[in-house]
């Protein structure tokens, strides 16, 4: 297919450029009610996405559109003329594709080694493993296994490809009391098949669930530090980094410019952050991105103080910078706050939220906590029915890191923060 | 504008690999959908005409064994139906550890219907050019109003849905269209910058971009509101809410608790509470596709089960809730059409269309008038469900305080309301007899599977947290 589609674009001398991006997905996908499976699914299917770039009067135009099994040459003929045609209304400045480079990245995962239903069937198997506690049950599983083969192609000789394998386990653990029934929300996502690191996981929830029956609403107010794990810290991180960009220089909606202290008057521990394509253990790791441009990582934020933008090579090229590529990984410096250190003074740790609320143009940190420890100076009190808020500046000012590492989805950094300034309500 | 030709081109695959499959599986449904997006935009300094997030064109099969559900998805039917059948049943196979586990549930109700639907669609009075060009003097004229707006947007997504469903004994297929837009200005008041949007959706591209020029107004106001904007100090307070949010609360109080998928796994208290009260004796609510009007209205889910309108909440009374042919099948429940599937490449759920609070008798002044302090809230952010332990969180974009029963000039940003659903609910005291849908939302269940929603209502009077 990609072939004819080429040939075609090549004939139509209105067509300055082109990309064509390919996304194949083989998956099996496994659904439980409690323990008994009730769908299996897979799928295979294709999509191919075309670009085509017009130059015109000093500008560049392009526009995109999805070819389909079912095209005949007629077909993708009258596609390339209905997107030069919208290309031609569009004005943009013009920027260079990425050129000549080529490459296959084929994964080292060992989910590869395993037929799809199989492994399906054991991070099923590695889950309900951590289901044996006598008021718990996993009440649903939904067990997602990708193998992903992505393509990009451009009339500069670009030619990349790359496999991935990919598997996320949605669990819901619950507990039962003869009060009530409680539940978590769980998603487990990796790359590499690990047993027994599924099952610690989900245990570790269990756990959760049990505490989050037996937490209260707190009686008197609470003012202490307040500690994020590696799901919010992920969520606050992006949100800044993705306000240190090429498209949001260009477009002035960063809230960030270069230069600029993250961290004003800083007591705490320095941010430093790099953007990065390839992350081992992240399923948002990726080679190149969708123009081929190989990921460059950059440290954007080095000791508290925004050091650099990065993006794609439209908008770096745009804003005269070198391009990195639209990265989606992060890593952020780990810092020097130990367990041991942690203990000694109260914290209240938020373990489980509906989403943390992080607004970078409002200077707003803050979210409902379904289940959060108080640690009290002695043990950890479950407690339920608190909200956390408080300044997004204050609380980076005074954020302390742990020196203990971990990788969560598209972060890898420190596995929890401690903050100084939130209001738990 | 018609229906798919690639679609309708495959009505005979379709039967034919119905047939072909029937011969191992009770039941034989397939899903074909081809959806056309496109979105057009413009900025300060760019413009772009590209394909919509919804764009897709494929086919999804479910199949159930006697026992349990089977589902393949792939991008054609067509070709030699024996071999294909073959391919999609190892595809579903089950590894040898699993199969003691399948479910045992009765095969679905496949009642004989054939039907086909349509909507009036003006896409094609309107060029790509003449859109850009009111995008673009949309975004002239924002950028013209305040010299402290440093970059404005517009955006138009159009898009058309075909599906065909084709079982054993149903062969339905629809046609609508809809079109939902916006322009946003980002605001730099010295070291604050905020960004402001307005909306304007409807199934016809006329309406909206006749609407599109009259947001630029309320949308500079807003955004210069927005910049003297400061945080809450958090507590307890009187609310007025407006339609957004009070359909935010509707959608993510009791339109998540009331998904009967939920019910099958345990994972709904509502299940435990049908024909109790639940809320606020003024308190109805509904949902349905065929119950409004919206981004979330078709004729028929992609289970091919028909729209409905289906009450949930009666005078405070929890009635029902909403399902797929799946949840229903296992509860021994007639499916009320909210069988839905983010595209065909994925799972079907029980899933919200048009979720709303009724209006009720009271005028929004006198809502206003009976608060001594607190304040009105403006505009979905977003939400977040717990259906199991009924708590809930929902952010505005912003809120205006109230104080001696009048709107003050005080705004603060962001809020975010959280606390017990039963609470919230019981605290609705007052409910005003106006009435919106919100036409242009997007709904994942848990952290996945995004539908188009809609949601809305009156305004309600709650007590609620704030912070």
């Amino acid at each position: 297919m990609t072939e004819r589609i080429v040939t075609l674009l090549k004939a139509d001398p209105r067509v300055s450029d082109y990309r064509i991006n390919t996304m194949s997905r083989i998956s099996y996908e496994l659904f439980f009610v409690h323990r008994d499976l009730e769908t299996v699914r897979s799928t295979e299917t294709t999509e191919t996405r075309v670009t085509v770039f017009s130059a015109h009067n000093g500008k560049l135009g392009d526009a995109t559109f999805q070819v389909y099994s079912s095209y005949t040459d007629e077909t993708i003929r009258s596609k390339i003329e209905e997107a030069l045609a919208k290309a031609e209304l569009v004005d943009n400045e013009p920027y260079a594709l990425p050129e000549n480079e080529t490459g296959h990245f084929a994964s080292d995962s060992n989910m590869r080694e395993l037929a799809l239903p199989e492994l399906g069937a054991a991070i099923a198997d590695a889950v309900f493993a951590a289901d044996c506690y006598e008021n718990g049950s996993i009440n649903a599983l939904e067990v997602f296994v990708y193998r992903d083969t992505v393509r990009v192609l451009n009339s500069r000789g670009i030619d990349k490809s790359e496999v991935k394998y990919l598997a996320m386990a949605e669990a819901i653990p619950t507990w039962n009391t003869a009060e009530e029934s409680v539940e978590l929300y769980e998603c487990h996502n990796f790359t590499e098949l690990d047993r027994e690191a599924i099952r610690a996981e989900i245990d570790s929830k269990m756990r959760e669930v049990r505490d989050r029956s037996l937490a209260k609403k707190p009686e008197e107010p609470i003012a202490c530090r307040v500690l994020l794990a590696a799901p919010e810290l992920r969520e606050v991180f992006e949100s800044i980094a993705y306000n240190l960009t090429f498209a949001g220089q260009y477009q002035q909606s960063n809230a960030y410019q270069v230069g600029d202290a993250i961290q004003k008057d800083p007591t705490g521990d320095r941010l430093s952050l790099t953007v990065r394509g390839k992350m081992k253990g992240s399923i948002s790791s990726a080679a190149f991105d969708e123009d081929g441009f190989t990921a460059r990582d950059r440290q954007i934020i080095e000791n508290g103080v925004a050091k650099a933008c990065f993006g794609s090579v439209r908008f770096a090229s745009y804003v005269g910078a070198e391009p990195t590529g639209a990265l989606r990984c992060m890593e952020v410096a780990t810092g020097t706050v130990s367990r041991e250190e942690l203990a000694r003074e109260p914290y209240f740790r938020c373990a489980s939220m509906s989403g943390v609320q992080v607004d970078v143009y409002n200077d707003y940190l803050g979210g409902e906590v379904r289940l959060g420890y108080y640690f009290d100076g002695m043990r950890e009190i479950p407690l339920t029915g608190i909200s956390i808020s408080g300044k997004l500046s204050e609380a980076l000012a005074s954020m302390r890191l742990s020196e203990r590492e971990t990788v969560y989805k598209s972060y890898k950094g420190p596995d929890f923060a401690v903050f100084e300034g939130v209001e738990i309500v | 504008m018609p229906f798919s030709e690639f679609l309708e081109a495959r009505r005979a695959d379709c039967r034919a690999l119905v047939a072909e499959l029937s011969k191992q599986f009770a039941y034989v449904g397939i899903l074909g959908s081809d959806i056309r997006s496109t979105r057009l935009g413009v900025d300060k300094n760019t413009s772009d005409i590209g394909e919509g997030g919804l764009t897709e064109c494929g086919f999804v099969i479910k199949m159930h064994n006697g026992r349990a559900f089977f589902e393949y998805s792939l991008d054609d039917v067509v070709g030699d139906k024996s071999a294909l059948a073959q391919r999609i049943v190892k595809s579903v196979r089950v590894a040898e550890a699993l199969r003691s586990r399948e479910i045992e549930v009765p095969v679905p109700h496949d009642e004989h219907l054939i039907q086909s639907f349509s909507r009036d669609c003006d896409f094609e009075e309107y060029s790509d050019e003449a859109v850009l060009e009111t995008a673009k003097r949309v975004r002239d004229e924002i950028l013209a109003r305040d010299g402290r707006i440093v970059n404005a947007m517009v955006r138009v997504s159009p898009y058309t849905v075909s599906k065909l469903f084709v079982s054993q004994n149903r062969e339905l297929d629809q046609f609508y269209s809809w079109v939902n837009a916006f322009c946003a200005a980002i605001l730099a008041d010295g070291e604050k910058m905020v960004m402001a949007h307005e909306e304007a959706y409807s199934n016809r591209m006329g309406e909206v971009l006749k609407t599109l020029p009259t947001r630029v107004s309320p949308l500079v106001e807003k955004a210069g509101k927005l910049a003297t904007a400061k945080p809450i100090t958090p507590g307890v307070y009187d609310v007025i809410t407006d339609p957004s949010i009070s359909g935010l609360i509707a959608h993510e109080a009791f339109g998540h608790g009331v998904e009967m998928d939920q019910f099958v796994k345990d994972r709904a208290l509502a299940k435990q509470y049908v024909g109790k009260y639940v809320a606020s004796p003024i308190c109805n609510m509904h949902d349905g596709a065929a119950a409004a009007f919206s981004a979330a209205s078709y004729f028929f889910d992609d289970d091919g089960v028909l729209a409905q309108d289906t009450e949930i909440i009666r005078n405070g009374v929890l009635v029902a809730g909403i399902s797929d042919l799946v949840s229903a099948t296992e509860l021994g429940t007639a499916p009320t059409g909210n069988g839905r599937r983010e595209s065909y490449k994925r799972k079907a759920y029980s899933r919200m269309t048009n979720t709303f609070f009724c209006p009720g008798k009271d005028k929004l002044e006198d809502m206003i008038a009976s608060i001594k302090h607190g304040y009105m809230l403006f505009e979905t952010n977003n939400g977040m469900e717990d259906p199991k332990n009924w708590q809930i969180q929902c952010t505005a974009e912003y809120g205006i305080e109230i104080v001696d029963g009048k709107l003050t000039d005080n705004y603060v940003s962001p809020v975010v309301m959280s606390g017990s659903v039963p609470e919230l609910l019981q605290s609705i005291s007052m409910v005003s007899d106006d009435f919106r849908v919100i036409g242009s939302g997007g709904c994942g269940k848990g952290y996945k599977e995004w539908v188009r929603v809609a949601d809305g209502g009156p305004a309600l009077k709650v007590k609620v947290k704030l912070a």
